[in-house]
């Protein structure tokens, strides 16, 4: 219960806002940063006491499993210690960011109600709480968006997150009611009791199949994959805090709901395929996109896009512990990114110091991607993992494989000298190290919370191969990009993928963004001088 | 009034029928000049990495403040004065005195003579004070017609491909026809881009693909599709231009750095072309014969606006309002004089301090001169006369370190001066940045972005700490990156010739003599040297701000001016220069060190650089100084702290020092903001009067210039700088929206050059909201330039006579011009034409 005085104090201080809505808030700003700064101890506190007992389940306030329950076990205490984080950085952040701001104070107190929010989807306990924190969360970042209301470009992209916000809560709504008919109860630890008990029964409940499928599409929705995601990639309508607060926290929730819902989502097929095919494109797809974007907040947009893609599709394979290492990792890296889209200058200015000459040989770049395969299994038996053995582990281990063979080509092949070769093999080194420790760290903290990872399906072995595939050729191409001519079908191509296949124009035309009234201040005719009337026959 | 397009009729237009209208229309040459006029009238505006203050109307200065107004607000709704209430409120507050508005009204000959009447008349009207609604373009035609907003949906396209085109530094794939001159890549790309057609423009790619490969061409077909007169031209295309006035001042600033290298501009023609080509092709695509019809009356109406002057009766009103506003200021500084305390004697300095002519080193140069009186300061152009390219450590190419009317006279390299550290630390920066490119390729190419965030984005988790709380910076500081702190601090410059790849570096004998020769006539300090000379280059300090080289020095072309005062410095300390300067009757004392210095104008602090070259029997004497120094960079940040507006007594040096390291700090400094004045006269003439931060102030002894050779100067060049910056803040001021940046929180970095505000729209020129306004009141009060000079008016007169430049200036009514007397008093007030009216 004392997991709430987090949420509790932010809605306090978002109620309080309520009062004092204008320019330098000293109240609001008091007690925002207090509650930001008391969420923080308290989160550890709990997830040292659900470390310690195991995972924790309130009784219900409310009747049939639906109403008010909280489920503490290691995937809410980490994603509510990652909230508690990010939220002091932002309301930090915010107090000077938008010192002067004609309404600061009602700006902090949404930015409060969307932590509370957060935080209480993430404490949720039962199936009813989820869906209310759920739409909550759409709700509080909807008025977030239209903080400074009359701007066009922020009037839609909150018409585009509306629409795809009420579709994901309306996925996820006949999920809940689907599984509530199924089970009796919203109550989460008894659906996953009586999950795990029919399977080891061998006798897996009807319709819960299509259930998974709407849990899937909710998740889909709400982490803006393709082809939904246009609406993220304008979200800099809004001052700065907000994009790392949503990229970094409300972004996350579909992944969340994924994890939080995964003996669920395990004993479906279908759902899985849906996340692991729409995932694995929306990664590869953005993070190409990501490429080509001309400003720093639309390019971050892209590369959260690509990030919620593959923990979605990480979901997907059932690599939880995965999976949720990397969706804390990238809240951070990103609300850094964000707050410190500023500095962008300052990285041009140290690019001028030029980058190391390519060779372009062909042997450099083998023994580049041999070394690298090395370093992997290497590091692997020094941190005592198997990977053959254990299948998350060669599914991540390649990719971090194609992640360092890009390292060690752009050494290995560009006329540096022997000291930089030496920097890269300590920095991959360092790297896989750092990377298997985490994994299994990962593993070991949140086993309990998941299922266990199972042995593929052929479906999901050929899905997999597929998507490493592409990934090959995408890294193999990257690593060869300053030897491709560019011929006029190249740039065309890139023309399409910057903008970003289209997929938003087309969303643009469907809700109308450049109908006239949208804009600022539409013309009319010209009054300010009488003009005679327009002879039909003058030439102008 | 909402018409729907109808789209049954197609467009009587053929080929044949085209071609005629083309050869109608006028020939190829006059077309290219009237292009090449109104190209001419956009200003450039400068990249974030050196942000240098542009006057925003630059171009137009051949026309008169209030003609341009007019102009503007008839062109794109653009305004240069504020709103009438700001002028209301400054009435209540007194700092626009109802007499000087009487004043106005009687030299501009209104019917209304009576201050009040006038006033009453405005309320009156003031809800129905409107912004001038004006069609002029086809985008703007097709609005009143249509429900799609196809002029928001254009300049969205030409921005974002402006972006994609232009980029310097964002994408790593840059997916545009890089290769191709401008024109010819927009219609590549429009032929390929399927967003317009999925938007609803029918026929759009095949349109632009049709179109003529030659700008010129293009831009003359266009003009005959839609039936543009010979008459209009101009002025539409001047219009066309203003509607994405960010990204055409961008390619106007391409044309200027070709001009000044002596090269073929034409690069703003060229985007002229895909703008009006984006017209004639909407216009076809849309194939409407109510838009025909509606285009028709637009032409004849614009035919009628163009070039009137009354149109806008509460714009009239307005700049009556703002130049009684400016008389009332000038007014004031004109009583600053006559109020000041008579000067102290004075005595022989111990030592003189040369600082830039900034508004910011008022503040300090009036401290410090009151922290040790015996300390003289002198004001002059932060270069300090040394026009130099600066090369830091390990690169091959550097920025120019001079205004961006000059082109650099020399090449600097930065080093060690210990042969092997240089080596060792080149080696290092190199090192040190190669692999930070292996971990960027790694971090943010596709795919391995997916193994960067697992392995290593828990990493950001301290960092987001340590950075909010202003212990680490967010990404390193291009100054001092890659080399130690030990390295940092002895970085030096190397005068010594030297041949590289790139070319030579350093300077000869000769060319140090005649620099130092010139910038110490000019700064009329030829004799009388105190025994240490403080060159005080300036520069700020902040983080993760996009516009931080705004905040430096502008006369070092948007950069610190630690090189500058480092190389005067060592020229100066030269004792073959100073031999050589005797020859010449500078005589230089053996005794007299030059200090090369730099004033960090977001913490008031002061370093000096070449410390290590006193000899150790004067340390004394520098450290005296640098205690007056600890005192005046107190007094200056408490000074400056009343403007801030969270100023606790108690904490009040760490939180301006905390201002530097903070990166969610919108305003880590005010800037110039304030700037209305810019004072030409010996020191001790200003001396005595607190100028609140808001003068430039030059040395100049008009005795010392027997033929007023410095004179000239600094009319034509730290004068004309003055009005650059005067007037950028001006401009962002009254019009943040057309000549500003809008807000600092929603800014985007775009292409590596600028800003944008949100998800698109047109590159922002100018200062941020927040550099101009505290949230409660501007910091910055719209004031044109005051420019008080102590010379004879006749000097003055000659000056003006022989610059068209400075004449316009003046004439024009953009800035305003006073003489002082000899008694340090501003005794005659600038009328045009050349002559004078005493005050």
């Amino acid at each position: 219960m004392i997991t709430m005085i987090g949420v509790v104090a932010f809605t306090l201080t978002a109620l309080i806002s309520w009062f004092q809505p204008g320019m330098r808030p000293t109240l609001v700003k008091r007690i925002s940063i207090a509650s930001a700064a008391i969420s923080i101890p308290i989160a550890i506190l709990g997830g040292f006491f659900v470390f310690a007992n195991g995972p924790l389940q309130s009784s219900t306030f409310g009747f049939a499993g639906l109403g008010f329950s909280l489920r503490l076990d290691s995937v809410s205490m980490i994603i509510l210690t990652m909230i508690a984080l990010l939220g002091f950085i932002v309301v930090k952040f915010s107090l000077n960011y938008l010192d002067g701001d004609a309404r600061q104070g009602a700006f902090l107190g949404r930015i409060a109600a969307a932590i509370a929010s957060v935080q209480l989807l993430v404490l949720a306990g039962n199936l009813g709480l989820i869906l209310a924190a759920w739409v909550l969360t759409s709700i509080s970042l909807h008025r977030l968006l239209l903080f400074y209301p009359d701007r066009p470009g922020a009037i839609i992209v909150a018409r585009k997150k509306f629409i795809v916000a009420r579709l994901s809560d309306a996925c996820l709504a006949l999920a809940v009611v689907m599984l509530y008919q199924q089970f009796g109860t919203g109550d989460l630890t008894i659906i996953f009791e009586a999950i795990k008990q029919n399977t080891v029964a061998g006798s897996p409940f009807m319709g819960i199949e299509t259930a998974a499928i709407f849990i899937a599409l909710a998740a889909v929705f709400k982490s803006a994959l393709f082809p939904t995601h246009g609406w993220l990639v304008e979200v800099m309508e809004t001052p700065t805090p907000v994009s790392a607060l949503l990229h970094a926290g409300l972004l996350n929730a579909g992944p969340f709901l994924i994890m939080r819902l995964a003996f669920i989502m395990e004993v479906s097929s279908y759902a899985t395929y849906i996340l692991v095919i729409l995932g694995a494109f929306t990664a590869l797809f953005a993070s190409v996109v990501y490429l080509t974007q001309t400003s720093i907040k639309t390019a971050l947009s892209y590369s959260s896009i690509a990030h919620m893609g593959f923990s979605l599709m990480m979901c997907g394979l059932g690599l939880y512990p995965a999976a949720i290492l990397h969706l804390v990792a990238h809240s951070f890296y990103k609300a850094h990114s964000f707050l410190s889209s500023g500095s962008v200058i300052d990285l041009i200015k140290i690019g001028r110091l030029g980058a190391p000459e390519r060779i372009g040989s062909p042997l450099r770049i083998l023994v580049a991607i041999a070394l690298s395969i090395g370093v992997f299994i290497g590091s692997s038996m020094i941190v005592g993992v198997d990977p053959k053995g254990e299948f998350s582990l060669l599914i991540i281990g390649t990719i971090l494989t194609l992640g360092i063979s890009r390292i060690f080509v752009n050494a290995l092949d560009s006329k540096v000298n022997l000291k930089l070769i030496g920097q890269a093999l300590l920095m991959v080194m360092g790297i896989s190290t750092v990377f298997f420790l985490l994994e299994t760290g990962a593993h070991y903290l949140v086993a309990t919370a998941v299922p266990a990872t199972m042995p593929s399906s052929l479906v999901e072995i050929v899905l997999i191969s597929i998507v490493f595939f592409a990934f090959l050729v995408t890294v193999i191409v990257q690593m060869l990009a300053p030897f491709i001519t560019k011929k006029p079908a190249h740039i065309a191509l890139a023309i399409h993928l910057k903008n970003g296949l289209y997929a938003n124009a087309i969303f643009d035309r469907i809700i109308g963004s450049w109908s006239n009234e949208v804009s600022p201040a539409p013309l009319t005719e010209n009054q300010t001088v009488e003009l005679e009337t327009y002879p039909q026959t003058a030439q102008a | 009034m909402k018409l729907t397009l109808k789209k049954d009729h197609p467009l009587p237009l053929n080929q044949k029928k085209m071609k005629s209208q083309l050869d109608q229309v006028k020939s190829p040459n006059q077309l290219s000049e009237t292009i090449q006029k109104v190209c001419s009238k956009i200003a450039p505006v400068w990249p974030l990495q050196s942000f240098v203050a542009v006057n925003p109307y630059l171009g137009m200065m051949d026309k008169g403040f209030n003609e341009v107004a007019h102009d503007l607000d008839l062109l794109g709704d653009m305004s240069m004065t504020l709103p009438v209430s700001y002028y209301l409120d400054k009435l209540e507050e007194g700092s626009l005195k109802l007499e000087d508005l009487e004043e106005i009204l009687t030299e501009k000959q209104m019917a209304e003579k009576d201050g009040n009447t006038f006033i009453a008349n405005i309320k009156q009207n003031q809800d129905a004070e409107d912004r001038t609604s004006n069609v002029l373009t086809v985008g703007d035609t097709v609005s009143l017609l249509s429900p799609t907003d196809w002029n928001r949906f254009m300049m969205s396209r030409v921005s974002s491909w402006s972006a994609a085109y232009f980029d310097i530094g964002q994408a790593t794939w840059k997916a545009t026809f890089e290769k191709e001159s401008i024109f010819l890549a927009w219609k590549y790309e429009a032929s390929i881009d399927k967003t317009t057609e999925l938007t609803g423009l029918k026929g759009f790619r095949k349109l632009v693909a049709d179109l003529p490969e030659n700008a010129t061409e293009a831009i003359a077909q266009s003009l005959a599709v839609l039936d543009v007169s010979e008459k209009l031209t101009s002025w539409y295309l001047h219009g066309l231009l203003r509607r994405i006035g960010g990204w055409s001042a961008y390619a106007a600033q391409l044309d200027w750095d070709l001009k000044l290298a002596g090269k073929e501009g034409g690069k703003l023609e060229e985007f002229l072309a895909i703008l009006i080509s984006w017209e004639s092709c909407l216009y076809q695509s849309l194939e409407s014969e109510a838009l025909q019809q509606k285009w028709k009356e637009t032409k004849f109406q614009q035919l009628k606006l163009e070039g009137q002057r009354d149109v806008n009766q509460y714009l009239v009103q307005k700049l009556i309002l703002q130049e009684a506003f400016d008389r009332s200021a000038q007014k004031a500084l004109i009583q600053k004089f006559k109020n000041k305390q008579p000067e102290i004697v004075k005595t022989k300095p111990k030592a003189q301090a040369v600082f830039c002519i900034d508004v910011r080193s008022e503040v300090y140069r009036r401290n410090l001169e009151a922290a040790d009186s015996q300390i003289e300061t002198i004001g002059f152009a932060g270069f300090f006369g040394f026009p130099i390219q600066h090369t830091p450590l390990a690169h091959n190419h550097g920025d120019a370190q001079c205004p961006v009317l000059l082109s650099p006279g020399a090449t600097i390299q930065e080093h060690l001066p210990n042969a092997n550290d240089q080596k060792e630390a080149t080696e290092k920066r190199l090192l040190t940045h190669q692999v930070k490119y292996l971990w960027k390729a790694f971090k943010s190419g596709a795919v391995t972005c997916f193994s960067f965030v697992s392995a290593t984005g828990l990493s950001y988790l301290p960092k987001l700490f340590t950075d909010s709380f202003g212990i680490t910076r967010p990404v390193p500081n291009p100054k001092t990156y890659g080399l130690t702190k030990e390295e940092n601090k002895n970085k030096a410059v190397s005068l010594e010739v030297t041949e590289h790849a790139e070319g030579v570096s350093g300077l000869s004998m000769e060319q140090r003599v005649l620099m130092g020769k010139n910038a110490l006539k000019a700064m009329s300090l030829t004799d009388n040297f105190a025994d240490m000379v403080l060159i005080v280059g300036h520069g700020s300090t902040s983080v993760n701000n996009p516009h931080a080289s705004g905040l430096d020095c502008g006369a070092c072309g948007g950069q610190s001016g630690e090189p500058n005062a480092k190389v005067a410095a060592a020229v100066l300390n030269d004792t073959n220069v100073r031999v050589e300067l005797a020859t010449a009757g500078i005589n230089i004392p053996q005794r007299v060190r030059f200090l090369a210095c730099l004033h960090d104008t977001t913490s008031d602090d002061i370093t000096v650089y070449n410390e290590s070259q006193i000899p150790a029997d004067r340390l004394a004497e520098l450290e005296d100084i640098k205690k007056s120094l600890a005192l005046a960079s107190a007094s200056s940040r408490i000074e400056r702290a009343l403007r801030m507006p969270k100023a606790s007594a108690n904490q009040l040096h760490e939180a301006m020092r905390g201002r530097a390291n903070d990166w969610s700090q919108i305003r880590p400094e005010w800037g110039l903001a304030g700037c209305s004045a810019f004072v030409v006269a010996p020191r001790e003439h200003s001396k005595q009067v607190d100028l609140g931060g808001k003068s430039f102030l030059h040395n100049y002894d008009w005795k010392k210039d027997t033929e007023f050779g410095i004179l000239e100067v600094i009319m034509t060049a730290p004068m004309v700088v003055t009005s650059w910056i005067n007037l950028q803040y001006y401009a962002s001021t009254v019009d943040n929206k057309n000549f500003g940046s809008g807000n600092k929180t929603l800014h985007n970095v775009t292409a590596g050059i600028g800003v944008i505000e949100g998800y698109s729209g047109d590159l922002r020129v100018g200062l941020p909201m927040q550099s101009v306004h505290d949230g409660e009141r501007f910091q910055h009060d719209p004031l044109r330039l005051n420019v008080v000079i102590e010379a004879p008016t006749e000097a003055i007169n000659q000056v003006i006579a022989k610059h068209p430049m400075v004449r316009n200036l003046f004439d024009n009514q953009w800035i305003y011009l006073m003489a002082m007397n000899d008694e340090g008093q501003i005794a005659q007030r600038y009328t045009g034409n050349q002559t004078w009216e005493t005050v």
